[in-house]
C-alpha cells in the first residue's frame, strides 16, 4: 500500500455479477421456451478507487441500485473483485442485518456466543465482556436466557447490535441499521459511533439518511450507477446527491 | 490451518445445529436414535423373508444396523450440506469466514448423531450376544475415511444446490438409487463374483463392507478395497474444495 496508515484501497475495482433470474430447473426451461433471458450480466462497480485512511468516517449515499451494497460486501472480503484491487487492513465489524446469525431457539445468552464467534471475537472476549453486552442491550435479565423466539423485534435487534459494538473493531461497517428500533436506542447507537470514531476507528456508514451523513461522517462517496460520482467532503456531496435527485 | 483458526466458530455453530434440535422437540435426541432403530427393526422384518440370510453368520438385524447407521450419516450429511450455504443466505451476504466451516459444522452435528446412534447398536449387540471383538476400534479409521468423502461431496452439492435449487431434488433421488446399491439390506456375496467388482468403484460399499469386517467378523479388513475408497474419497475432497474455494468469492453475489 502507498501510504501507512491507509487502511481501505481500492484500486480501480470492477464488479460484475449475473443475475440469475432462474433459480429452478423449471423456471429455466420456462425461460428457455419464451426466450426470455436466463442470466443478466451487471456492471455493479466501475473503475472504482479510493483511498480511505485509518480513523475516517466516510458516508457512502446513491440511489438504490448504484453499488453501495456491492462497496461493502467487497471491504467485508465476502464478494470478491471481477479486476482491480482490494486493499483491507484490520479486524472488520460489519453491523449485520438483525442477528443473521441468531438462532431462535438458542437463548439469549448462548447466540450472544455464536453471534460474537461469527464476528471473529475469541470466546474468553465474549466472556469477559457478557456482562457489558447484556447491560448495553438493556434486556431483562431473566429474558437473557430465554430462546430468542419469545422476544419482540426490538428486543433482538437490541440484542444484535450490542454484540456488534463489542467486537472491538479496526473498521466498522454500517448499512442502514440505525434505521429500525426506537429513537432512545437509536441515539444510544450513535453515540457508541462516536465512541469509536474517538477511538479512530475507521467507520464506512452507508445510508439514505443524509442528515445523519452530514452530521457524522467527515467524508462522503457518492456512487452513481456503480461510478464514484464524487469523493470529498460532506456538503458538496450532499449538494451534488440532492441536484441530482430533483433532476429526476 | 483453517480449522484451528477457526476452532471456537466451528463449536458454536455446531452446537448450535445439535442445541436446536433437541430443544425444539419433546422426544429430542430420542428421536435420533429411534429414527435408525425403527427403520432397521422394519427392513429386518420385511427383508429375512426374502433374502438368504442364513448365509450372512450374524444376527439379521445386527447385520443391516452395521450398515444402515454408516449410510444414514452420509445421507443426512450429504441432506443438510446441500440446504445449508441457502439457508445461512444473511450470513454469507454480511460476514467473511471461510464457508467450509458452515459445511463442515453440519457434518460435525451429523457425526454427533452417528454416535449416539450407536450406542444402541452396542446394546443390540449385547443382545444378541454377538462377540464384541478387540478388532472394532478400527471402525474409527472407516469412519474417518467416509467422514472424508462425505465431506468432499457435501462441499460440491453445497456448491451446486447455491446455483440451482433443483440439485437437492436430483441428487435425493440419486440416493435413492445409490441405496439399493450400497449393501446395506444385502451382502455382495450374494451376487455373482463376476458382478462383485462393482462394488469395489462405490466408495460406500467399500467402507460398509468394512465396518462389518471390522465389527461382525474377525477383523479381516480387505485393505485393497479400502485403500481404493481413501483414494476416491482423497481425490473427491481435493477436487470438491478446490472448486469451492474458487468460487467462495461469488456465492455472497447470488445467494
Amino acid at each position: 500500500m502507498p501510504e501507512d496508515n491507509s487502511v481501505i484501497d481500492f484500486q480501480s475495482v470492477n464488479k460484475y455479477f449475473y443475475l440469475q433470474h432462474q433459480k429452478t430447473l423449471k423456471e429455466l426451461v420456462d425461460a428457455a421456451f419464451r426466450r426470455r433471458k436466463t442470466l443478466e450480466r451487471v456492471h455493479a462497480l466501475k473503475n472504482v478507487s479510493f483511498l480511505v485512511k485509518k480513523g475516517e468516517t466516510v458516508g457512502v449515499i446513491g440511489n438504490n441500485g448504484a453499488g453501495k451494497s456491492t462497496l461493502l460486501t467487497m471491504i467485508a472480503g465476502v464478494s470478491s473483485p471481477t479486476s482491480g484491487k482490494v486493499d483491507v487492513k484490520g479486524r472488520i465489524s460489519p453491523l449485520i442485518e438483525l442477528g443473521a446469525g441468531f438462532h431462535p431457539e438458542l437463548t439469549g445468552r448462548e447466540n450472544i456466543y455464536l453471534n460474537g464467534v461469527i464476528l471473529g471475537i475469541k470466546e474468553g472476549e465474549i466472556k469477559n465482556n457478557i456482562g457489558n453486552i447484556i447491560d448495553f442491550s438493556e434486556l431483562q435479565l431473566r429474558f437473557i436466557d430465554m430462546p430468542v423466539k419469545h422476544y419482540s423485534s426490538g428486543m433482538y435487534m437490541r440484542l444484535a447490535f450490542s454484540v456488534a459494538v463489542f467486537t472491538n473493531p479496526d473498521i466498522l461497517l454500517v448499512d442502514e441499521i440505525l434505521a429500525v428500533g426506537d429513537v432512545a436506542f437509536q441515539h444510544k447507537c450513535l453515540n457508541r459511533m462516536a465512541e469509536f470514531k474517538k477511538q479512530g476507528v475507521t467507520i464506512i456508514f452507508v445510508s439514505h439518511s443524509l442528515a445523519t451523513v452530514e452530521n457524522f461522517c467527515s467524508r462522503v462517496i457518492y456512487l452513481k450507477q456503480g461510478v464514484v460520482a464524487y469523493d470529498g467532503e460532506v456538503q458538496g456531496g450532499i449538494s451534488l446527491y440532492k441536484s441530482d435527485v430533483h433532476e429526476i | 490451518m483453517t480449522i484451528i483458526k477457526y476452532w471456537s466458530l466451528l463449536k458454536h455453530l455446531t452446537s448450535r445445529e445439535i442445541k436446536a434440535r433437541y430443544k425444539q422437540s419433546f422426544l429430542g435426541f430420542f428421536w435420533i436414535v429411534l429414527n435408525p432403530f425403527c427403520q432397521m427393526l422394519i427392513m429386518s422384518f420385511v427383508f429375512s423373508h426374502l433374502l438368504r440370510i442364513s448365509e450372512i453368520g450374524v444376527p439379521y438385524p445386527i447385520f443391516i444396523y452395521a450398515g444402515l447407521l454408516p449410510w444414514i450419516f452420509f445421507q443426512n450429511s450429504l441432506s443438510s450440506a446441500m440446504s445449508n450455504l441457502v439457508e445461512n443466505a444473511s450470513l454469507i451476504k454480511k460476514v467473511y469466514f471461510p464457508r467450509e466451516i458452515l459445511i463442515l459444522s453440519t457434518l460435525l452435528a451429523k457425526m454427533f448423531d452417528f454416535f449416539l446412534s450407536s450406542t444402541v447398536f452396542i446394546l443390540l449387540m449385547i443382545f444378541f450376544q454377538v462377540k464384541i471383538t478387540q478388532y472394532w476400534p478400527l471402525f474409527i479409521i472407516i469412519f474417518a475415511i467416509q467422514f472424508l468423502f462425505t465431506y468432499g461431496l457435501g462441499l460440491l452439492l453445497a456448491l451446486g444446490n447455491l446455483f440451482y435449487r433443483d440439485v437437492q431434488y436430483l441428487f435425493n433421488l440419486v440416493l435413492t438409487v445409490w441405496f439399493y446399491l450400497t449393501p446395506v439390506l444385502y451382502a455382495t456375496e450374494f451376487f455373482p463374483e463376476r458382478y462383485r467388482w462393482i462394488f469395489k468403484f462405490n466408495p460406500m460399499s467399500v467402507f460398509i463392507n468394512a465396518y462389518r469386517e471390522v465389527i461382525l467378523s474377525q477383523g479381516q479388513i480387505n485393505w485393497g478395497s479400502l485403500g481404493i475408497g481413501l483414494l476416491l474419497a482423497v481425490v473427491v475432497y481435493l477436487i470438491s474444495y478446490t472448486i469451492f474455494k474458487k468460487m467462495e468469492g461469488t456465492f455472497a453475489d447470488v445467494v
